[in-house]
């Protein structure tokens, strides 16, 4: 295994791992204390039509995937406040109306397409440099951002109408959120795929809920189980000859099930 | 000296409703006043609250201490009737209340902060879960986290409720004792008659209009709340024993 991080891929497959752990994990939090899981699943899905025109226009397909991402994200609060739908109503037409163009764009692309099945399920020992590139421009993004807002987003997360009178411009907030979180289901497509994004985004997020006495420590533990299970799943794909994607799915889901377990004797029940 | 809060005509109609929920209420509270808001169920105690907090749009004229009040921020404070927060989330008393405080985290707001809890005495449960408190305590809490933002003015919405009689006298005591020492007016909505005879210095009835304002002694008679409520509700005969609060104004309409 040592050998192995001599690999330039496994050093990109390392670094890719690591931010986005991070970054997916620390969003995840507010997707599990909003309970908007369903967000990062629609756009992950949603996704696939930049994934399928990156495919056709021969260009990086994270890019149009991200364009696809940031629109949702900008512009699902004023839909849901003009149209007075709730944000799954909403979300429920966008994943499969933007996962049917990317179907449909995909009918056009020749023959078969490897690259397609990393976004699907994901590939990080196949994330080139460019995908890397990316990658650590949105965590370098969303990172400093978040942390600049987190008191702000923890207050309109939890009390709306109350960081709505001390003055937080809670609309404004709320969309930069949803940008942000577009960013990081984005930034996990090579790491997990499409299928597999909520096993970043949310259950490492919901293993730290499991475990912390306090929002801090469940802002310190989320990420750190989140690199923990990206680590972790890269070790038993490279032992064990499986799928890297699925494996951090299944490790974050062991971590999610010893974190209930703890959760469980520590309370008694 | 312009009142604390000043409201002019104020209605909120919501849209595919052909009645108003409240219409052309005019207000006024003086500084260092407790205001109560009495009114049966539906009368649009909680509307009016929030439309003039701007949560909700409206017509009509809110001013703050002589300034319009266009949108919210810092000078008014605001509990509301339901814990906005989800018990089960790992989420300390501390960390509730200082979300709430502005700016960045440096001596000023920590000496805010520090008075906000010591006052209202929430020091004891504070790194304890949100979801381990008591109706009480957790009420407490919520007006240090409007305590924190420095406002002249707190609307409470329903205060007493979740709460035990002991502590809602307990409460009342402690927003009297904010009113006279920490020069802030407070306006609450209640159904608490009785409370609001001994605590309030102007009572406020509605019930989508103003019926009526004034002094708990003028206001709390079983005629006006016989029109307040239809009936004269069972509580008036424990409101009109407890004793009034002596202010020399007569009705304002």
């Amino acid at each position: 295994m040592i050998q192995a991080l001599s690999f330039p891929f496994v050093q990109r497959a390392l670094a890719a791992g690591l931010l986005v752990g991070v970054v997916a994990s620390l969003l995840g939090v507010f997707v599990v204390l909003r309970r908007s899981a369903f967000f990062g699943d629609a756009i992950a899905h949603a996704s696939l039509a930049g994934v399928a025109l990156g495919i056709l226009a021969g260009i990086p397909p994270l890019l149009p995937a991200a364009g696809v991402g940031l629109g949702i994200g900008l512009g699902l609060n004023s839909v849901e406040k003009k149209s007075r739908l709730g944000v799954d109503t909403i979300l429920g037409f966008v994943l499969p109306f933007f996962m049917a163009i990317g179907l449909i764009l995909l009918a056009f692309a020749p023959g078969f397409q490897p690259e397609l099945m990393s976004y699907l399920f994901g590939s990080i020992l196949a994330v080139g440099s460019e995908s890397l590139w990316i990658i650590g421009l949105i965590a370098l993004v969303v990172v400093p951002v978040l942390l600049a807002l987190r008191r702000r987003l923890v207050f309109a997360t939890f009390d709306p109408d109350g960081a709505r009178v001390s003055g937080i411009r809670v609309d404004a907030l709320l969309t930069l959120y949803h940008v942000l979180l577009a960013l990081a289901v984005i930034a996990s497509l090579k790491v997990v795929g499409i299928i597999l994004v909520n096993a970043l985004l949310v259950v490492p997020a919901a293993s730290a809920k499991l475990l912390a006495r306090s929002l801090k420590q469940m802002f310190l533990l989320a990420p750190a189980i989140g690199v923990a299970s990206v680590l972790a799943g890269l070790v038993v794909s490279y032992r064990l000859d499986l799928p890297s994607g699925p494996a951090i799915a299944v490790v974050s889901g062991l971590g999610f099930l010893a974190a209930w377990a703890a959760a469980a004797r520590r309370s008694g029940k | 000296m312009n009142p604390a809060l000043s409201v002019r005509n104020l209605t909120v109609r919501y849209e595919q409703q052909e009645r108003a929920v409240i219409e052309d209420v005019s207000l006024e509270l003086d500084e260092g006043q407790i205001g109560i808001l009495i009114g049966p169920n539906g009368s649009g105690k909680s509307t009016l609250v929030k439309a003039i907090l701007g949560l909700i749009p409206s017509r009509g004229e809110v001013r703050v201490f002589g300034e319009p009040f266009g949108r919210p921020g810092g000078r008014i404070g605001y509990v509301a009737q339901k814990l906005p927060f989800d018990p089960t989330l790992p989420l300390t008393t501390r960390e509730a209340i200082r979300m709430a405080l502005p700016g960045r985290a440096d001596a000023d707001t920590e000496e805010v902060f520090r008075h906000s809890v010591e006052i209202l005495s929430v020091v004891a449960y504070l790194d304890r879960p949100l979801g381990a408190l008591s109706g009480g305590q957790l009420k407490r809490a919520m007006i240090a986290r409007a305590l924190v933002t420095k406002p002249r003015l707190i609307l409470l919405d329903e205060p007493e409720a979740g709460i035990d009689v002991e502590g809602e006298e307990t409460l009342y005591q402690l927003l009297e004792h904010l009113v006279e020492h920490e020069r802030l007016t407070v306006l609450i909505c209640s159904h608490e008659l009785e409370l609001a005879a001994r605590y309030a210095n102007r009572v406020f009835c509605l019930n989508k209009r103003l019926i009526c304002s004034g002094t708990p002694k003028q206001v709390l008679t079983a005629e006006t709340l016989a029109g307040l409520y239809g009936v004269v509700p069972a509580e008036y005969h424990i409101a009109y024993a407890a004793p009034h609060r002596a202010e020399p104004e007569g009705h304002d309409r």
